[in-house]
């Protein structure tokens, strides 16, 4: 009896001990990775990062990077949102248990997940290579397709919150605005589309966190530019896509400001997630 | 016409008679509801009458708050829920597709168990309603409005703070901002599933207050699984059990007299 | 009002109503349909890119070791295999660490410390995947050519330093060559493996705990007051209970690692030969495409879209069987 109580002890202690030693191995990885992100980025530090572009290879900096970043990122969110907090609206308010609802819902989820080069692909195909037949020649490379490419990867996120989010309205408040004469749509649009409203901007934000750490997707589409542009239809760079040039450019010089760079993306999409997290736990909790 | 007109044109044609027993403002028969292929009311038949207070009490499940959501088909969101039989509303069958949802909505208000306020202002949340089935204009919304909260003894609480949002009330106060918002479509008859079962005492207390002056402008039918609260709000009391309308009649007869033995069962805590 | 459109007008506006919820219904579903669309536009735009090299290959495509853009001949083996190769040496090692996480923060962890560590690998899921690659290349790389291949081609393969080939080496099947190796650098199989590991981790181990905390309190506390241990309640009660959503939530890692593209690159080395060895470089679909589609031309750019379509059709599968296995679960918890 007591060498069986005594295995028992032992399996479990152990598997304790395992179950210990493999979260400290995944926490220790983090502080590798984020500690060697902060050492070399702040180390790479410099104004000009902020003021001078990529032309200017070792003086230069990244600031049409950062630019462009911003400029693709949004056109992406601006695409991505208001079609997929639609779609999602639709899911948990027009679709709930039909079959077509069900379907889209689960290839919704495939979307979430699908490799993000091959979106890249998709909208090459779609608009790059469309618009390089129109101007008989030169590869038209855009931000705005490279917005495109992102929407497409923000899409499924925000379908998903926006369905998840609308689902937790309790339906006594959908009750209580028919039971006043109210239509489906102004119930949708008036009440329960602002009664979910924190949960959604959650999700957008999840959304562009996500989308601002793609690298793959912008290889074809936005493709880069050494030089400052505000025009979505011109080549563009953004802040992954130099990381990835100047990672694979053989000075050290680069190497330094591939590193800044990406410290300040990792900052950005902490800093997001950080934020939406807080802006939700404060709805949850003021129920 | 109206149950109203018809009782003064009886009046004007046989004075010397006396008084005929008022129309029921709701009259009930042959109510059957099935979901799911659950027959979930049989044959269900009573008469709600104007002005008065009715309660429908039961143990769980007995089918009180499915009868109640009938009398305003808001049952008709959910697909597979289906209801036979008649509901007359002043003559005609709410039942009826051929009877407009709307009519129907803003002549039957309804008050949920949870309090729901709309994500909105105090004053949004009261004006929502009467936008959407009159225009009005600004000095008149707001005196919509007024009355409205005045009736539901929630406006000396909240004149001041009308641009505020709803949710910032207390629970007693939301569930009262939720009658505003009913009554200000002024409805005919009031229908209230379960108001004060989320609310402390004195919040309930308060609602049982407002119950009783509320009466004198409508017909009020309430679910409650409270029966202290039936005895000491409502007129009428009917008794469901299983889907069945056991007893039906005026409440103190129904609490201190019973015809039924199921009812004194229920009353006397035998089950419930 | 006067009585007579007071009457009317409710009827008007029951039809304008409907009118309305009609259109906006249609908008709705015409936004939720672009998702479908979103789908089989990716599915078909890479199958039509890649249609020249289908027609011109065929099935040989598939099995071709060949990448030689001088003689236009083009073979997917080389990516494909990459791609497998990498994506299950990071499952295999990042399965049981992401189960030993779940299990840590879900059981065994004291309460106070969940939130907290739980927050902290879901801030490694949230780090971008380029720098992954940016860590694994300028870090872990040297940090693995100095420190751990030595090791590995001196105890495990069969071209050590010293000549002798360990016992190991010798006489268990497939171990010696899959270790040796004459790269100097550290790219490889195995450390891009390992970098995929790291990234996928934080992923699997949220899905696992998340699944973990569906299983009802008292179906583990009636274990408990049997006298089961912390252990015994996870590998008896819990597991089981989750058993489709863990294996869902590992092909969900499974389609990410899959799909991969800038943690891999940096590390693979891309070199489009086939090699027995893990520690030699290699290639995975994703990071060919990366790295050569920008100069291709003709039919190399088409073998690039058909290497595309591939790996679309091999992701969507996975991840299909990922989520029925997840909605296996959830529909018996009555979601």
């Amino acid at each position: 009896m007591d060498t069986l109580y005594l295995r028992r002890r032992l399996a479990n202690a152990l598997a304790l001990i395992l179950s210990s030693a493999a979260t400290l191995l995944g926490l220790a990885f983090l502080a590798w990775i984020l500690w060697a992100t902060l050492r070399q980025g702040i180390a790479a530090l410099d104004l000009k990062l902020f003021t001078r572009i990529t032309a200017d290879g070792e003086q230069g900096g990244l600031a049409n990077a950062m630019v462009g970043s911003l400029i693709i990122n949004l056109i992406g969110i601006a695409i991505a949102t208001p079609i997929g907090v639609l779609a999602g609206t639709w899911l948990a308010e027009y679709a709930r248990r039909t079959r077509l609802g069900e379907t889209i819902r689960f290839l919704n989820d495939i979307l979430l997940s699908a490799p993000s080069i091959v979106m890249g692909l998709f909208v090459y195909t779609i608009i790059v290579l469309p618009s390089t037949a129109l101007t008989h020649g030169n590869t038209s490379f855009s931000g705005f397709a490279g917005g495109v490419a992102l929407a497409l990867i923000a899409l499924p996120v925000i379908v998903r919150t926006t369905d998840e989010m609308l689902r937790l309205v309790p339906s006594t408040l959908r009750e209580a605005a028919l039971s006043l004469g109210v239509p489906q749509w102004k119930l949708t649009s008036q009440i329960l589309l602002r009664a979910a409203r924190s949960g959604i901007v959650t999700g957008v934000l999840l959304a562009l966190a996500r989308i601002s750490g793609e690298t793959a997707p912008l290889l074809f589409t936005a493709f880069g530019n050494n030089f400052m542009t505000l025009d979505p239809l011109d080549k563009m760079s953004s802040l992954p896509q130099v990381i990835y040039q100047y990672a694979n450019d053989p000075g050290e010089a680069m190497h330094a400001m591939a590193w800044a760079g990406a410290f300040v993306v990792t900052l950005f999409v902490l800093l997001l997630s950080l934020a939406s997290r807080l802006l939700f736990a404060r709805k949850v909790s003021h129920d | 016409m109206t149950s109203r007109s018809m009782h003064a044109a009886a009046l004007a044609l046989a004075p010397s008679m006396a008084p005929p027993v008022a129309e029921p403002k709701l009259k009930v028969r042959d109510l059957k509801f099935h979901y799911d292929g659950f027959h979930a009311l049989k044959n269900i038949r009573m008469d709600i009458a104007e002005h008065q207070v009715t309660a429908i009490i039961g143990p769980s499940g007995c089918g009180k708050s499915t009868l109640l959501r009938t009398f305003n088909r808001i049952y008709a969101i959910y697909p597979g829920l289906k209801a036979s039989g008649s509901i007359e509303l002043d003559g005609e069958n709410v039942l009826d597709p051929r009877y407009s949802l709307n009519r129907l909505r803003s002549k039957v208000g309804m008050v949920f168990q949870k309090p729901v306020p709309f994500p909105m202002t105090i004053f949004e949340n009261v004006a929502y309603g009467i936008r959407h089935h009159e225009r009005l204009s600004k000095a008149e919304m707001e005196t919509r409005v007024e009355q409205a909260l005045r009736r539901a003894a929630l406006w000396d609480e909240v004149k001041d703070k009308l641009k505020h949002n709803a949710l910032g009330l207390s629970g007693g106060q939301q569930q009262r901002l939720c009658i505003a918002r009913a009554i200000a479509l002024k409805p005919e008859v009031l229908l209230l599933d379960e108001p004060t079962s989320a609310l402390d005492p004195i919040a309930t207390g308060r609602i049982e207050q407002l119950i009783e002056e509320l009466k004198s402008q409508f017909t009020i039918v309430i679910v409650t699984h409270n029966m202290q609260q039936a005895a000491r709000v409502s007129d009428q009391t009917a008794f469901m059990y299983l889907g069945e309308l056991v007893e039906f009649g005026a409440t103190e007869r129904i609490f201190t007299k019973p015809s039924r033995k199921q009812t004194e069962d229920y009353i006397t805590g035998r089950f419930g | 009002m006067s009585a007579i459109p007071a009457l009317v007008a409710p009827e008007q506006r029951a039809t304008r109503d409907a009118h309305h919820d009609r259109l906006f219904a249609g908008l709705l579903k015409a936004c939720a349909l672009l998702v479908l669309a979103a789908l089989l536009g990716a599915a078909f735009a890479t199958l039509w890119g890649g249609r020249e090299a289908f027609h011109t290959f065929g099935w040989h495509f598939l099995v071709n070791p060949a990448w030689d853009p001088g003689n236009q001949d083009y073979g997917a083996l080389v990516p494909v295999i990459g791609t497998l190769a990498t994506s299950f040496i990071a499952l295999l090692m990042a399965v049981p660490v992401s189960f030993g996480i779940a299990l840590y923060l879900s059981e065994v962890a004291p309460r106070w410390l969940r939130t907290p560590v739980a927050a902290a690998i879901e801030l490694l899921a949230g780090v971008p995947s380029i720098i992954y690659g940016m860590w694994g290349l300028f870090i872990f790389a040297p940090f693995f050519a100095e420190h751990i291949k030595p090791w590995l081609t001196n105890y495990l393969g069969n071209k050590p330093d010293d000549g002798h080939p360990s016992w190991v080496a010798a006489h268990v099947p497939f171990v010696g060559k899959l270790f040796a190796s004459d790269y100097p650098f550290g790219a490889s199989i195995l450390t891009a493996g390992i970098v995929l590991a790291v990234m996928i981790i934080p992923f699997i181990s949220s899905v696992m705990r998340e699944v973990f905390q569906t299983v009802p309190t008292r179906l583990k506390e009636s274990a408990y007051a049997l006298g089961s241990s912390t252990w015994e309640v996870a590998w008896d009660i819990v597991l089981p209970y989750t058993r489709s959503a863990v294996i869902g939530g590992i092909f969900l890692g499974l389609g990410r690692a899959l799909g991969e593209t800038m943690a891999v690159t940096f590390v693979l080395g891309n070199a489009m030969e086939l090699s027995a060895s893990l520690l030699d470089p290699g290639a995975s679909i994703a990071s060919t495409i990366a790295n050569q589609f920008s100069e291709a031309v003709g039919l190399q750019k088409s073998a690039l879209m058909a290497l595309a379509f591939l790996l679309f059709v091999v992701t969507f599968f996975v991840l299909l069987i990922a989520r029925l296995m997840l909605r296996r679960l959830a529909s018996r918890e009555g979601r």
